[in-house]
């Protein structure tokens, strides 16, 4: 039950942990770093491989949609569905489409990186992938054993000890115990976090959590490797060593697609690139073209943003009617399309708000009402 | 490939759902399938549990000792229960009626508590509140263990043959159970509610079910319980007998007896003549004898039908839970 419960702990002692496993590491000489790199498991080593045929499909997706019911979420209580049985107003809360009309193909031997702003529906869109979510409109075909590394950390049971969660994430993925038992040292030598191996997951940093979760995504041979964000942890020797893992799981993985802010990776090992936006194909074709527009499109939501805020700054805008000035006018323009944005100033706004409302309170008995910035 | 993989080569999913005769066809194929990982889920639950405590394991014995020797002091020191046997006779139905209990108590958390993984990997869910039930197989049995100890060493003269029903009877109130938790494990995925109302309903049948006395002895007393409901029954508008009816006829009771039945035997009253000549009732127990066959049927059937219909009820919830968790 503890499962996906990580343990809050001070960033203090997570911070002590890391050190001191890298102190470890330095004092065992990079050496052995520099051994386990180069005698990291290949995956032909494995004597699993059987060769792609290029060209096969491997992902199709057409007209594919996603929708969230915004009535049941995680928050859901019994008293909100029977108020909104009993108030036909509260009815429907409506629904959101985190992807609509999405198609694309993905054959084997090519190496997709899907990008976006935030919320465009990128993780959603690995989700269906791998068959985690169901589409609500469309269809999603996937021909070949599917490894996803979609949150690292998520999938361990705590209380097991990394051993443990490897074999039991082997079994999870439905890989034979025997294929298990053959690449189980190699895992762990990938992951090389000494004897916190035997040790229960609780104790481990996210760094560590996040070292054996990519070890054993890159070395069970999947026909299909899904990647959301790898390498948001992990420390830099770690992160050159996984990189270089993953080059050569591309070489000779059978199709990858990976969701990622990072673009350097999307340029050196994507064969193609998606650009999404708030749940539709934006642009789709060369991955150097596609990271421009997409860091095109971020600069210029930042540079809105930043207008935007200058307008209400210099009063063009009245922020509490924050609501009324984006359906029309400058703000409205300048936001149109930047989300992030908007529930930004929507923030700025109500805080405003609720500072009015306390300092109308404050007045009430304060012989000087207090007026800001008259 | 070469590789032996329990999981599906390839998958197409769309808005296609299932009928309800395919979604039991899968659900079957799922568990079997997959019945190595559901090994190791139950292994790791099994090993799990206790780790955090000084005593670990042991805990499982003592736990039902404690509670008896609790509910016997309770009983017989400030009620003066004068049960024949009461610990024999508490123990033997409060180890099947703590199964009960824990497993469906805890499969509110079966799927929402496993958040990361159903995010993280595709593999069918039903095998998550399979795996609970399996592993709180193996606390009962720990705790049965502990009953038999005391029924075989401290109350030799119940001791029969009749005890070979008890996996029987076992075997029965796991399907009964099981498709108890397919419903409650889902539903509260979409209501989180659902796992406080478990729980005052477990308190709630811990009473009216026969635990601490039994419907023999309460009956056989001048039915003084049933003159009790049926007085409520009349406050209420109820007719008459419907309380008694719900109360002893509902499947958890029957089961209960049944292991009673098994285990410690029957309990009745004999005349007995006292010091001053009169003749009173006393309450004695008689030796165990077969469990009602036929009463067992009926709960296995009903069983079969609430796991069908837990089935269906989970699989077609099923592919929403990755989008609310």
């Amino acid at each position: 039950m503890a499962d996906g419960q990580r343990i809050e702990r001070p960033g203090e002692i997570e911070e002590t942990v890391d050190s001191r496993l890298d102190d470890r590491l330095d004092d065992e000489a990079l050496a052995t770093i520099a051994e386990a790199e180069h005698e990291a498991p290949h995956p032909d080593e494995f004597g699993l491989r059987v060769a792609a045929p290029v060209g096969e499909m491997a992902i199709r997706a057409q007209n594919l949609g996603i929708r969230y019911n915004l009535n049941f979420t995680k928050k859901t209580k019994l008293r909100t569905t029977f108020a909104t049985l009993l108030d036909p107003r509260r009815r429907n809360k409506g629904h959101f489409w985190a992807l609509r009309g999405v198609d694309f193909t993905v054959n084997r031997g090519e190496a997709v990186g899907i990008i976006g702003p935030n919320g465009s529906g990128k993780s959603t869109m690995l989700l269906a992938l791998a068959g985690i979510v169901q589409p609500s409109e469309g269809v999603v075909e996937v021909n070949g054993h599917v490894s996803t590394l979609l949150s690292l950390q998520a999938g361990f049971d705590s209380e097991l000890s990394g051993r443990e969660n490897i074999a039991l994430a082997g079994a999870l993925m439905g890989i034979d115990h025997k294929v298990m038992q053959e690449i189980t040292p190699g895992i762990i030598k990938f992951a090389n976090i000494g004897a916190f191996i035997d040790a229960p997951m609780k104790t481990y940093s996210s760094g560590m959590r996040a070292r054996v979760g990519f070890s054993i995504a890159t070395a069970v041979d999947p026909d299909i490797l899904l990647l959301d964000e790898v390498l948001q942890t992990g420390d830099n020797k770690f992160k050159q060593k996984s990189r270089r893992r993953i080059a050569e799981v591309l070489q000779t993985a059978k199709a990858v697609v990976m969701v990622t802010h990072d673009m350097s990776w999307i340029t050196a090992f994507c064969t193609r690139a998606i650009l999404l936006d708030k749940g539709r194909i934006v642009a789709e074709g060369d991955p150097e073209e596609i990271a421009d527009m997409h860091e095109q499109d971020a600069e210029r939501r930042k540079k809105q943003k930043r207008k935007a805020k200058q307008l209400i700054k210099h009063g063009k805008v009245d922020v509490v009617d924050l609501r009324k000035a984006r359906k029309t006018g400058t703000l409205g323009e300048l936001l149109e399309g930047n989300e992030d944005a908007a529930a930004e100033l929507e923030q700025v706004s109500q805080d405003r708000k609720k500072a009015k409302a306390a300092a109308a309170t404050d007045a009430s008995g304060a012989q000087e009402p207090p007026r800001s910035g008259s | 490939m070469g590789v032996v993989n329990e999981a599906p080569a390839a998958f197409r999913s769309s808005t296609d759902r299932l009928g309800a005769i395919d979604l039991i066809r899968t659900a079957i194929t799922d568990v079997w399938s997959r019945r190595r990982l559901i090994g190791y889920m139950v292994r790791a639950d099994v090993k799990k549990r206790g780790v955090d405590t000084v005593l670990g394991n042991v805990w499982w014995v003592l736990d039902p000792l404690i509670t008896m020797l609790i509910y016997v002091l309770v009983m017989t020191v400030i009620f003066q229960r004068s049960t024949p046997d009461f610990p024999l006779f508490l123990l033997s139905a409060m180890v099947p009626f703590k199964w009960f209990t824990q497993t469906i108590g805890s499969s509110t958390g079966a799927i929402t508590g496993k958040e990361g993984l159903i995010k993280q990997i595709l593999f069918p869910k039903i095998i998550l509140p399979v795996t609970l039930t399996l592993s709180q197989i193996v606390s009962f049995l720990f705790g049965f263990g502990v009953l038999l100890f005391v029924w075989f060493f401290a109350y030799h003269d119940h001791v029969t043959w009749m005890v070979v029903w008890v996996p029987l009877i076992a075997v029965v109130q796991y399907v009964f159970v099981l498709g108890i938790t397919f419903i409650v494990s889902a539903v509260t995925v979409f209501y989180r509610d659902v796992g406080i109302v478990i729980g005052h309903f477990m308190r709630l049948l811990f009473w009216v079910s026969p635990i601490l006395w039994s419907f023999m002895e309460v009956a056989g007393r001048g039915r003084r319980l049933q003159q009790g409901l049926e007085g409520i029954e009349r406050s209420f508008g109820l007719p008459e007998g419907v309380l008694f009816a719900i109360l002893s006829y509902n499947p958890v009771s029957l089961l209960l007896e049944s292991y009673r039945k098994v285990i410690y035997g029957e309990l009745g009253t004999v005349d007995v003549v006292d010091e001053t000549g009169e003749v009173v009732e006393k309450l004695a127990w008689f030796p165990a004898t077969m469990p009602d066959f036929g009463i067992l049927a009926v709960i296995f059937a009903t069983g079969i039908v609430i796991t069908i219909i837990g089935t269906i009820v989970f699989k077609r919830l099923e592919p929403a839970f990755a989008k609310i968790l």
